[in-house]
């Protein structure tokens, strides 16, 4: 291991428990000045954890803190802010209603009594121009793009003189365009001096860009390589241990796959009111039977709005749906399922589940006007077995059926509400699955079974529509991306190779001279 | 028709609007910090007993005004200790407020008057003519020819918009209501403000309810406050969180009710409308505009919604 330079930060034996659940074991980590260090483990592994208790957010159970060789308690992040931790969140913690301005200022207005916005507005801007950011100050937060509001939660962070600079999986919603210049501005922060600690669960980020990689498994350090030890192999090994990654699955063969007959679903021109979220403008394209086919886009661009136009929850003022040839436009959610079409809802607890319900009873929703012979009776028995028969079949981590949803980890929540989906295909007759950010948040063991039920039914002849924010993911499942942005269709790109900077430059919104 | 532009008309609006505002800025100040209060009919009336009380023993107005916002400012430390250190649900806690003020207030009258024949009274205050300003025909004729506390609560317009948008206090109390966790990650103790957001915004209260005897009635009724507490709650939304939109709120709602208060008592007219029915007026009125104002007006994001650093979300 390379002793580079002296320690900026140390953390020894950090242990920190939520209730019953220990996300931090007896951890060590430290980072030097001057350089980009990530902390690279899966979802749950405690990096986020580990961070939060150094900038003060939650409180260690046991373990000892030292900045600069000095120990130091943080309890608040006030104390964080003294010894010069800055952290940016994963979902970016700004004042919406504010301006990128008064956002910096907050906390540090350099003044007493009297506001005065305009008398800091020099320091920030020349803090600014030195670290390469650029951004409207005067703009409403909530109106600026995920980019630039990171960004401003940079800037934030210095102006409160952060020189340890925290991270938390800051490319999630950048195009890869935006990571490139976030990874630059990073780079020349590291140069600079600042020790930058980027967190992430995406291997090859890792490699491209840090200096050290510290790994992280089930809230226990596994070590702390520096990069030129590193592959992608040895990453991974130390990242899932045992277990391995999961099988890869079989890539997409493009469009050429294609079955013939009707596509299993057409969207024809869909127009939606804005009253409804993000307007969805003329919006067309067809998935074909026994294909994927990938959304790409940044969240928020009528991502949902679209998922639920199709699946019948809010009304298409102009244009059609088809599934498999028959106009549904008109029909209802449950017209809809029962001709085939199904829905994984973006957010799982609030749309996927009911929590209180057990979890056969979660099984049976939306399945229940064809599972019972009995109309109108409820047959529990019935529910129970099946409720047996999913968490054997789909490898549910639950007690028994009987345990309510809300109980269940995020990874299990998602496997019931894709197991429901899945048995709904069958029983449905299967034409069209619309999966809406399926595997935000879980681990790589949870997404790898939600890919591998996403190619079953591809395999069996249905349409798949896939919505992600991860362009990775639409990479690897898809026979064919479009790009969705501000509710319009920017684009296609038939698979299964793809150009990631050209369908970032239409992420971005860039229609004409896609790519660099 | 000239009974409604009528100069003694616009005179007792600005009287009614007072102890509306008064209240309205404190629930202001308490509701920007992220707590919603809906107790506040409960504290007015607390305000309105003790305001009452200890100016009718100690002879001094002011004295009475001081002890009714301390008393103010107790009752709603009660709700932030419910919300704030217990997280409790903030409605449920509110209401029970409501309740508790509604009921403690008669019940402290009685401890301290007893039995009597005839109610006590206190002398209401007096209008104070603000010279030359209120020489002005007309507009000094309504506006400064008052009394003390209709003055206060211009000032108070003017001092809490001030606090509020001009000053980085205020400018870290609006984060704790939009954004609890932002403003704890650059050092703001969210707890602190919102306690004292409601420690001051219960003197507020406290003063708006020692108004209605010393001004209004003379003296202490169960029922003193009269759904006033509601309306400033409602004029806060109406306002859109903004003292100066509320302040325009609480005129109209006051010109309203100071219209019945007239209509009522000229005989001509109470033979026609029924005195029931104009007493309904600035109710009805009430509604009816919220329903139109209401309608998109966006609260503080993190309003009725405790912290807690170490959640997990």
């Amino acid at each position: 291991m390379t002793e580079t330079a002296a320690a900026r930060v140390e953390m020894h034996d950090v242990s920190k428990s939520f209730g019953q659940v220990r996300a931090l074991d007896a951890v060590d980590f430290e980072a030097a000045k001057g350089e980009i260090h990530a902390l690279l483990g899966e979802n749950g592994a405690g990096k986020t954890t580990l961070m939060n208790i150094l900038s003060g957010l939650y409180r260690m159970d046991a373990g000892r803190i030292a900045v600069d060789g000095r120990e130091v308690d943080i309890g608040s992040p006030q104390d964080a802010i003294a010894v010069g931790v800055g952290m940016v969140h994963q979902h970016v913690e700004l004042i919406g209603n504010f301006t990128a301005l008064e956002n910096i200022l907050l906390g540090r207005e350099g003044a007493r009594w009297k506001l005065d916005v305009e008398a800091r507005r020099s320091s920030v801007e020349e803090l600014a121009a030195n670290y390469g950011l650029s951004i409207p100050l005067d703009e409403q937060v909530k109106t600026l793009p995920a980019g630039i509001q990171q960004k401003v939660e940079i800037l934030k962070a210095l102006y409160h003189g952060a020189d340890i600079l925290i991270l938390d999986e800051p490319t999630t919603m950048l195009t890869p365009h935006e990571v490139d210049g976030l990874f630059s501005i990073l780079k020349s922060f590291a140069k600079g001096g600042l020790t930058v600690v980027f967190i992430t669960h995406k291997i090859q980020e890792v490699l491209d860009n840090c200096d050290r990689i510290t790994v992280f498994r089930g809230g226990r350090k596994i070590d702390t390589i520096p990069r030129e030890e590193a592959t992608r192999e040895i990453l991974v090994r130390m990242m899932m241990g045992e277990r391995g990654m999961p099988p890869e699955g079989e890539r997409p063969t493009g469009p050429s796959a294609a079955r013939e007959g009707h596509p299993a679903l057409s969207v024809r021109g869909v127009r939606t009111s804005a009253k409804r979220g993000v307007p969805l403008r003329d919006v067309a394209f067809d998935v074909p039977r026994g294909l994927i086919v990938g959304m790409a886009g940044i969240s928020g661009n009528g991502q949902k709005e679209l998922a639920e136009a199709l699946a019948g929850l809010i009304e298409v003022e102009e244009g059609e749906v088809h599934i498999d040839g028959e106009d549904v436009s008109s029909l209802s959610v449950a017209g809809r399922i029962a001709r085939g079409m199904s829905l994984l809802p973006q957010d799982r607890i609030e749309e996927g589940i009911l929590p209180g319900l057990s979890l056969a009873e979660n099984f049976v929703l939306g399945l229940h006007p064809h599972i019972f012979r009995r109309r109108g009776i409820f047959e529990r028995e019935a529910v129970h077995e099946m409720g047996r028969n999913a968490i054997a079949e789909f490898n549910i981590l639950a007690r028994n059926e009987h345990v309510p949803a809300a109980h269940l980890s995020g990874g299990n929540i998602q496997k019931t509400i894709v197991a429901r989906s899945v048995m709904l295909a069958h029983t449905t007759g299967g034409k069209v699955m619309i999966a809406n950010n399926p595997t935000r948040g879980l681990d790589v063991m949870a997404a790898s079974f939600v890919h591998g039920r996403l190619r079953e039914l591809r395999a069996k002849g249905a349409g798949v529509l896939l919505i992600s924010e991860d362009l990775d993911e639409l990479c690897l499942m898809s026979d064919r991306i479009v790009v969705i942005y501000a509710g319009e269709i920017l684009g296609a790109f038939d698979g299964p190779k793809y150009d990631i900077y050209r369908i970032g430059a239409l992420m971005a919104g860039q229609k004409q001279g896609a790519g660099s | 028709m000239s009974l409604l532009f009528d100069i003694s008309l616009f005179q007792l609006t600005l009287l009614m609007m007072a102890p509306l505002i008064i209240a309205c800025l404190g629930e202001t100040i308490i509701e920007r910090s992220g707590i919603l209060n809906v107790g506040i009919e409960g504290i007015v009336t607390l305000g309105s007993v003790t305001g009452f009380l200890l100016t009718y023993y100690s002879g001094s107005a002011i004295i009475g005004c001081i002890v009714a916002a301390l008393s103010g400012s107790v009752l709603t430390l009660l709700l932030a200790y419910f919300s704030i250190t217990l997280r409790a649900n903030q409605i449920v806690i509110g209401l029970g407020i409501f309740v508790l003020g509604l009921g403690i207030s008669p019940t402290i009258y009685r401890l301290a008057v007893g039995v009597v024949q005839s109610i006590p009274q206190v002398p209401t205050l007096k209008e104070i003519s603000i010279p030359i300003l209120g020489s002005i025909p007309f507009i000094g004729e309504i506006f400064f020819a008052q009394n003390g506390l209709v003055y206060m609560s211009y000032f108070l317009v003017a001092a809490v918009s001030f606090f509020l948008f001009k000053t980085p206090l205020g400018l870290r109390l609006r984060a704790c209501g939009e954004n609890p966790r932002a403003a704890d990650t650059v050092g703001i103790d969210v707890a602190r403000m919102r306690y004292g957001a409601c420690a001051v915004g219960g003197l507020f209260l406290g003063v708006a309810g020692a108004y209605l005897p010393l001004v209004i009635s003379g003296s202490f009724t169960d029922n003193i406050v009269n759904g006033r507490g509601w309306l400033a709650l409602m004029l806060v939304i109406f306002g859109r969180w903004v003292p100066v939109w509320s302040f325009v709120g609480a005129l109209l709602f006051a010109y309203v009710d100071a219209f019945q208060f007239k209509v009522n008592a000229l005989p001509q007219y109470a033979k026609i409308i029924p005195p029931q029915f104009l007493l309904m007026l600035p109710y009805v009125f009430a509604m009816i505009v919220l329903v139109q104002v209401a309608r998109g007006a966006e609260s503080p994001r993190a309003l009725t919604r405790p912290y807690d650093r170490e959640a997990r979300d």
